[in-house]
C-alpha cells in the first residue's frame, strides 16, 4: 500500500545556507516542490555556522542539521565516514521520534554509510541520486583513496532500490561505472527556478560597471576552478577571442587551479581582461548571469550542467562543450552553441560567433528560455520524483520487509 | 534473555587476546540459557553463518574492499554489522535484550541500533587507543578516540577487566565510576558478574 501522506527522509551533506556545489540547490528545490505536492520531507544535513539545528521552512520542509566537525579526521574521506557515523546516529533518533518514515533518499556517496545503515535498521527502501562519480571527476581511478570512494559509490548504488541520474549521459555512465542493471536506473533531470531571475531591484547597467567597461562584452564562467570544469580551456581561448571582440572575462568560483590560472593570465599580459571574483553571493551571481553577453561552460566532464540552465533562465546565450549532460541540454544553433570539448580554438569560435551576431544571440536566448520553462521546471521534476517514490513503495509493499 | 555480541575478532580469526575471550564468553552465556548471537568479521576463513554450542555466529564482510586505513575499513564495515543485527532483530520477533560490544570497532553500529530500535548496549573494553598508540594524538588516533568516547558516553555500562583499566577509562574519558564494572576474566565469579550486569542493563 502506498501511504497517503508520504514521508521522505533526505540525506545530503549540503543544504542552504551550506552551499558547496550543485547538490545543495538541487535538494532545496526538490524538497520544496515535493512539499507543495503533499510529501512530508525531512532533510538531514551537516551543520553550518549560524544555521539552526532544527527548523521548518516555509512550505513545510523540516531540516535537521547535525554536528559534523566534532571528530578529528586524517583526510576528507575519513571525515565523510565519521560525519556519516554522527548523521546516522542522529537520523536514527529522529526517525524513532517521528514514528517512522516511508523512504530514505540519499544524494551521492557523501551520505552512503548513513543511508545504507538506516535502510537496514528501519527496513525501508532507499533511493539514491548519483550527481557525479569519482571515476568521472578524476577521469579514471588512480589511487587506493580514489578506489575506496569509487567502491563506496558502487555500494550505495547496490543498496539502492532505484538510482536516479540527472541526464541520459549519467544514466549510461553510472551503468558502466557500477555495472548496474538497466531497470534500476531512472532519469530525472535537474531543474532551475526561472522565477528567481525575474525580480530585480537594481540597475543592471550600474551593476555591470563593477565588472567591465561599457564597451567590453562580458564572457561569464561560473564553476569550481578545477580541471574537470575546463576553465583552462577558456583561459586558452582568451587571446583568440580578443583578436575579434573587445571583451571582459569574468570567472566566478574558487578551486585549486585559481592561482596557476591568474599567474598565467598575468604572464601573457591579459590580467586586465580576466577578472577572478572568487565565490559570490546568489544575488550577485544572478545579476552577473543577466548581464553576461555570453555564458561559457567548457567542462571536460559534466554529469548535468546546471550552470548552463541557470544562464538560460537568466536569458544569457550559452556556449557549451559538447559533452555529458550539456550535450542533452543544448540543441546546437537553437538553444545555444556547442563546441568541441578540450579545444580552445573551437571554444573561441563559438564565443566570437555569439558576440558578433546580436540577432543570433537573441534567437538563442529566447529559444533557451522557453525550453527551460517547459522542460526543466521543478514542479514537473518533483512530480516525476514523487511518481518514483510511489512506484518503489508499491514494489516494497509486496516484499517481506513491508 | 537475548544477547548479541559484537567483536571484530572471533575464532578462527584471531588478531589478539580478544577472539578467545569472546568465544569463551559466548559459550558460557549459552550454557546459562542466554540466547546468544555473535556478529563478527568474515575474512574467507569461514562461512557467513555457523552454530556451535547454541551460539549462532553471523559473519559479515566489507562491501568496500579498498581502504586507506583501519579507520575507513571499520567505518564502512559497521553498516554490515547493523544489517546483520537488524536481520536477527526482525527475525526473532523484535526483541533483543542488549548488545555487548567488544572494543571500539563496532561502537557506531551499537549506537545506531540503540537510537533506532531502543536496544541498550554494554561496552566491554579489552584495550584503549591511548595505550595502543602510546598517547599519540594525530587526527587518525584522535578519530579512534572519539569513537571510544562515543561508546563510553552512549553505553549503559562500561565493563573493564582490571582496576587499572577502570581508572584509565575515568582518566582518559571522564567516565563516572558508577557506570564502570570491573569483571576479572580469571575470577571464579566472572560469568555470574557478567550475567548480573546484563540483567541490570536489560531490566530483566
Amino acid at each position: 500500500m502506498v501511504p497517503n501522506n508520504l514521508r521522505v527522509m533526505m540525506l545530503t551533506w549540503e543544504f542552504p545556507p551550506r552551499i558547496i556545489g550543485g547538490i545543495s540547490p538541487h535538494v532545496y528545490h526538490l524538497s520544496k516542490n515535493l512539499a507543495e505536492k503533499g510529501v512530508k520531507v525531512y532533510i538531514v544535513t551537516c551543520d553550518f555556522p549560524g544555521a539552526s539545528p532544527h527548523e521548518t521552512l516555509d512550505g513545510g520542509v523540516e531540516v535537521f542539521r547535525v554536528d559534523s566537525y566534532k571528530n578529528p579526521s586524517p583526510d576528507f574521506a575519513s571525515w565523510v565516514y565519521l560525519m556519516n557515523m554522527n548523521m546516522q546516529k542522529e537520523a536514527a533518533a529522529i526517525v524513532k521520534n517521528l514514528g517512522g518514515v516511508d523512504i530514505f533518499h540519499a544524494h551521492d556517496w557523501l551520505v552512503a554509510n548513513a543511508s545504507i545503515g538506516l535502510k537496514h535498521v528501519f527496513r525501508k527502501p532507499l533511493l539514491a541520486t548519483i550527481h557525479s562519480t569519482e571515476v568521472g571527476r578524476r577521469n579514471g581511478i588512480h589511487t587506493d583513496y580514489e578506489r575506496m570512494i569509487h567502491e563506496t559509490e558502487a555500494w550505495l548504488t547496490y543498496e539502492a532500490w532505484r538510482v536516479i541520474c540527472c541526464s541520459n549521459y549519467m544514466v549510461s555512465h553510472a551503468r558502466w561505472a557500477f555495472g548496474l542493471p538497466e531497470d534500476k536506473l531512472v532519469m530525472v533531470p535537474n531543474g532551475v527556478e526561472a522565477k528567481e531571475y525575474e525580480r530585480s531591484n537594481i540597475d543592471l547597467h550600474q551593476f555591470r560597471r563593477r565588472f567591465a567597461l561599457p564597451e567590453e562584452k562580458i564572457v561569464l564562467f561560473v564553476g569550481r576552478l578545477v580541471y574537470e570544469k575546463g576553465i583552462h580551456i577558456l583561459i586558452g581561448a582568451v587571446p583568440k577571442i580578443l583578436e575579434k571582440v573587445n571583451a571582459k572575462f569574468v570567472v566566478v568560483g574558487n578551486g585549486y587551479m585559481k592561482e596557476t590560472l591568474s599567474e598565467h593570465v598575468k604572464r601573457i599580459g591579459l590580467a586586465h581582461k580576466v577578472l577572478f571574483t572568487g565565490f559570490v553571493d546568489d544575488e550577485t551571481l544572478r545579476n552577473l548571469q543577466k548581464c553576461a553577453n555570453v555564458s561559457v561552460v567548457p567542462s571536460l566532464f559534466e554529469p548535468f550542467g546546471i550552470v548552463a540552465l541557470e544562464a538560460m533562465a537568466a536569458k544569457s546565450p550559452v556556449v557549451v562543450s559538447d559533452t555529458g549532460g550539456l550535450s542533452e541540454i543544448v540543441e546546437h544553433d537553437v538553444t545555444g552553441v556547442k563546441v568541441y570539448p578540450n579545444n580552445p580554438d573551437s571554444l573561441a569560435w563559438g564565443v566570437t560567433r555569439v558576440l558578433l551576431d546580436e540577432d543570433y544571440a537573441d534567437r538563442l536566448r529566447e529559444n533557451a528560455y522557453r525550453m527551460v520553462l517547459e522542460k526543466f521546471n521543478w514542479e514537473k521534476i518533483s512530480q516525476q520524483t514523487k511518481n518514483i517514490y510511489e512506484k518503489v513503495l508499491g514494489e516494497y509493499s509486496k516484499t517481506f520487509w513491508a | 534473555m537475548r544477547v548479541i555480541i559484537f567483536s571484530w575478532e572471533f575464532p578462527p580469526r584471531i588478531v589478539g587476546k580478544l577472539a578467545d575471550y569472546v568465544k569463551k564468553l559466548a559459550l558460557q552465556l549459552a550454557k546459562n540459557k542466554i540466547e546468544t548471537c555473535v556478529v563478527t568479521y568474515h575474512d574467507y576463513l569461514t562461512g557467513e553463518f555457523e552454530e556451535e554450542g547454541n551460539v549462532k555466529t553471523y559473519r559479515v564482510t566489507n562491501p568496500v574492499k579498498t581502504h586507506v586505513s583501519v579507520l575507513t575499513w571499520v567505518l564502512t564495515l559497521n553498516q554490515e554489522v547493523e544489517r546483520a543485527a537488524a536481520n536477527i532483530y526482525y527475525k526473532i520477533g523484535k526483541h533483543i535484550s542488549l548488545i555487548d560490544v567488544h572494543d571500539w570497532h563496532f561502537i557506531p553500529a551499537a549506537v545506531t541500533l540503540k537510537k533506532a530500535l531502543g536496544i541498550p548496549f554494554v561496552y566491554s573494553i579489552e584495550s584503549l587507543e591511548d595505550h595502543r598508540s602510546h598517547g599519540a594524538d594525530s587526527p587518525f588516533n584522535m578519530a579512534i578516540k572519539s569513537i571510544e568516547w562515543l561508546g563510553m558516553y552512549e553505553a549503559d555500562k562500561v565493563v573493564v577487566k582490571s582496576e587499572w583499566m577502570s581508572s584509565e577509562a575515568m582518566r582518559i574519558y571522564k567516565v563516572p565510576e558508577a557506570k564502570i564494572r570491573v569483571v576479572k576474566p580469571e575470577s571464579e565469579l566472572w560469568i555470574k558478574k557478567i550475567l548480573g550486569i546484563y540483567g541490570s542493563v536489560s531490566g530483566a
